[in-house]
């Protein structure tokens, strides 16, 4: 009898399950044959080594769905166009994508060319997931933005924060790329140790084509720096970490996720690595579970290129958006709405959750070199999260 | 202050290098190369490819590079010069711009857009005095430039090539009349101002890194250096290399590092105002 009553039991929780999948499935199963997805990524010109992390995550996550069988039987179709460098080159590869009618577009990490494009996105009332770091990206009002990479503002915070209360530096000196991002980044560094009654002794910058900073390091060296934040791309942090060695400057430097970055370390000896702090996105070498590793070692077989913290946000974020289609289905608006409405929805390395703005992010990683390799040392949430 | 002239004079000397590789090919036929820098980039990845990818020995990676730059070099001539030979220069140098993009995106294509680093061809531990560190990457640089310069010098002013390089320069249709074969001269000129980007190319990757679009800004560089020591002169060039190395390493340490590029490019116009001739040369105005 017992066996019985068991027996029904589990039929009718199968039935349960199959109704409520088969209803989860509904709205998918009106989406097209082919769900068109946009994607605009800087593949040529100096921003390429970023945009091509943008276009692995996506790209790579969508052959993974469509490999499992689409979403309800239905592939997704990516369409990708090239940037370049140039916010007007971003805007014109936007209106291109638009035309092709995607149900979502995904835009880059590059904040200048995302801003060209917010307005084009919003009129075209599609959903825009970007990645772009500068902290006003989600602060332009559109209601069709998403971020789900952590931004300058939440950095610019934590690493003064972290410097001057965990490693209690009191004289740092700040060098920063000089464009949107990095210029912003120092901006709001300088303004957060400002509150913790922290002068810097030095700020410097250096241009994205530059390759020597030594005259700028000479200088923090020269006012007494016990520390150096550095905001950067992996080429440009690479460099300063390389002639920090050469000039025999050896102070605790500590800055984005760039400073542990495969592609950083890659082309620095264990001396020139070890100690580099950052605070950052996420990135996948450090994780202990076996899956993540596999899914690190896929990337960097298929692209040649190792994952990074954009890589990880690109890859969730296609994942997310397959899981509010079989929710909500193929209408844009309702995609919008589910975006606004996520919660506690689990990526690879953290869990994103939508606020007001439309930032998905909050959760950073602090991490440490160790010769050349990266440890996480913990983990740590926007305030409020 | 002695580590900045050191480094200043470093980066100088890396400038003068791509400029000792533009005045190769603007002594000859009067056309100044802005894919100059990409050349010097495509000479990085050549290195790279040798030593890194395929673990050759350092000196045979070299070597290497250095046959297939001339080769190289040749290529753009059949390619970007000998098209447009006759036409009005600007389309010729518009040309050179178009290439140097169309290198670089096809350097992304073949190496992606990866860093890359090259092992330099010396090793040893710095030298150190007063405080200063001078690597010895850093001394090869200097002494790279030196013997370029040296060979340079000898090859133009002491060699019947040269000769013939020079008398090229002046008047292509006269030099054939007398029976000079401008094409093969005009040929050594590509393949040797290809060969001194290459070897820039690969004393920079150690220092800088190579990556697709590293030949842009040292290109550009290149030409400023030529401008400030007058356009054609060598000696001019290098020491054009040394005064720009020096102004962006100590306008970036005691002015503002936010406006290093734009030190290059205010001497420029500051040098083609005020003293076109630039430090030992030609008037710039009528060369360019």
């Amino acid at each position: 009898m017992w066996r019985n009553n068991n027996f029904h039991g589990g039929l009718a929780a199968a039935c349960l399950l199959a109704a409520l999948s088969s209803e989860a499935w509904a709205d998918a199963a009106n989406c097209p044959a082919q769900i068109a997805l946009g994607l605009t990524t800087a593949l040529t010109g100096n921003l390429a080594l970023l945009g091509t992390q943008a276009r692995n995550g996506v790209e790579f996550a969508v052959d993974d769905i469509n490999a499992a069988g689409g979403i309800a039987g239905k592939k997704l179709q990516l369409s990708t166009e090239d940037t370049g460098a140039s916010s007007t080159d971003a805007l014109n590869a936007m209106n291109r994508i638009i035309e092709g009618k995607p149900l979502v577009i995904f835009g880059s990490m590059i904040s200048p060319h995302v801003f060209a494009q917010t307005e084009s996105a919003t009129k075209s009332e599609t959903p825009f997931l970007v990645g772009a770091t500068n902290a006003k990206v989600t602060a332009q009002g559109s209601k069709w933005l998403f971020r789900s990479h952590v931004h300058d503002g939440q950095l610019a915070t934590l690493i003064p924060e972290y410097l001057v209360k965990t490693l209690h530096k009191t004289k740092p000196g700040i060098m920063a790329v000089a464009d949107d991002y990095g210029l912003g980044a120092s901006k709001g560094i300088q303004a957060a140790l400002a509150t913790l009654n922290v002068l810097p002794v030095a700020v410097t910058s250096y241009a994205p084509s530059d390759k020597d900073m030594s005259a700028q390091l000479l200088e923090i060296k020269d006012k007494g720096a016990d520390s150096l934040i550095l905001f950067g791309r992996p080429a440009d942090v690479t460099l300063v970490m390389k002639q920090m060695g050469d000039l025999g400057i050896k102070v605790t430097t500590i800055g984005n996720s760039s400073l542990v970055a495969q592609t950083t370390l890659n082309n620095l000896s264990a001396a020139e690595a070890d100690g580099g702090l950052a605070i950052g996105g996420m990135i996948p070498q450090t994780s202990t579970d076996a899956k993540i590793l596999d899914w690190t070692k896929r990337v960097q077989e298929k692209y040649k290129v190792p994952a990074d913290n954009f890589t990880v946000s690109y890859y969730d974020t296609v994942y997310l958006l397959k899981s509010i289609i079989e929710k909500v289905g193929c209408d844009k608006g309702a995609i919008r709405d589910a975006l606004a409405a996520t919660r506690d929805w689990k990526g690879l390395l953290i869990s994103y959750q939508a606020d007001s703005a439309g930032d998905l992010a909050h959760t950073l990683g602090i991490y440490r070199n160790k010769g050349k390799t990266p440890e996480l040392i913990g983990s740590i949430k926007e305030a409020g999260y | 202050m002695g580590q900045l002239v050191v480094n200043g004079l470093a980066l100088g000397s890396i400038y003068a290098l791509v400029a000792l590789g533009l005045l190769m090919i603007f002594n000859t036929v009067q056309i100044v190369n802005f894919a100059q820098g990409q050349l010097l980039m495509l000479g990085a990845f050549i290195g790279i490819t040798g030593a890194v990818t395929h673990e050759l020995p350092i000196s045979l990676a070299w070597l290497a590079t250095i046959l297939a730059m001339a080769l190289i070099g040749v290529m753009f001539m059949l390619l970007v010069y000998f098209p447009l030979r006759g036409r009005p220069p600007f389309l010729v140098v518009l040309t050179t711009i178009a290439m140097g993009i169309v290198l670089e995106n096809l350097a992304l294509i073949i190496w992606g857009p990866l860093p890359v680093s090259l092992p330099s061809p010396v090793r040893g531990a710095p030298l150190r005095f007063a405080g200063v560190v001078v690597s010895m990457h850093q001394v090869a640089i200097f002494g790279t430039l030196a013997v370029i310069l040296l060979l340079q010098f000898l090859l133009l002013t002491k060699t019947r090539f040269g000769i013939l390089m020079q008398a090229t320069a002046q008047d292509l249709h006269t030099a054939r009349l007398v029976g000079i074969a401008v094409n093969r001269t005009i040929a050594v000129a590509f393949a040797l101002g290809a060969v001194l980007s290459g070897i820039a190319g690969l004393l920079v990757a150690p220092l800088f890194l190579a990556e697709p679009t590293m030949g842009g800004s040292l290109g550009l560089k290149g030409f400023v250096v030529s401008v400030i020591g007058g356009f054609g002169n060598l000696s001019g060039a290098v020491i054009g290399g040394m005064f720009l190395g020096l102004i962006e390493t100590f306008g970036a340490r005691y002015i503002s590092s936010d406006f290093r590029d734009a030190y290059a490019f205010i001497v420029m116009v500051a040098f083609l105002t005020a003293w076109p001739r630039g430090l030992l040369g030609e008037k710039a105005s009528e060369k360019v």
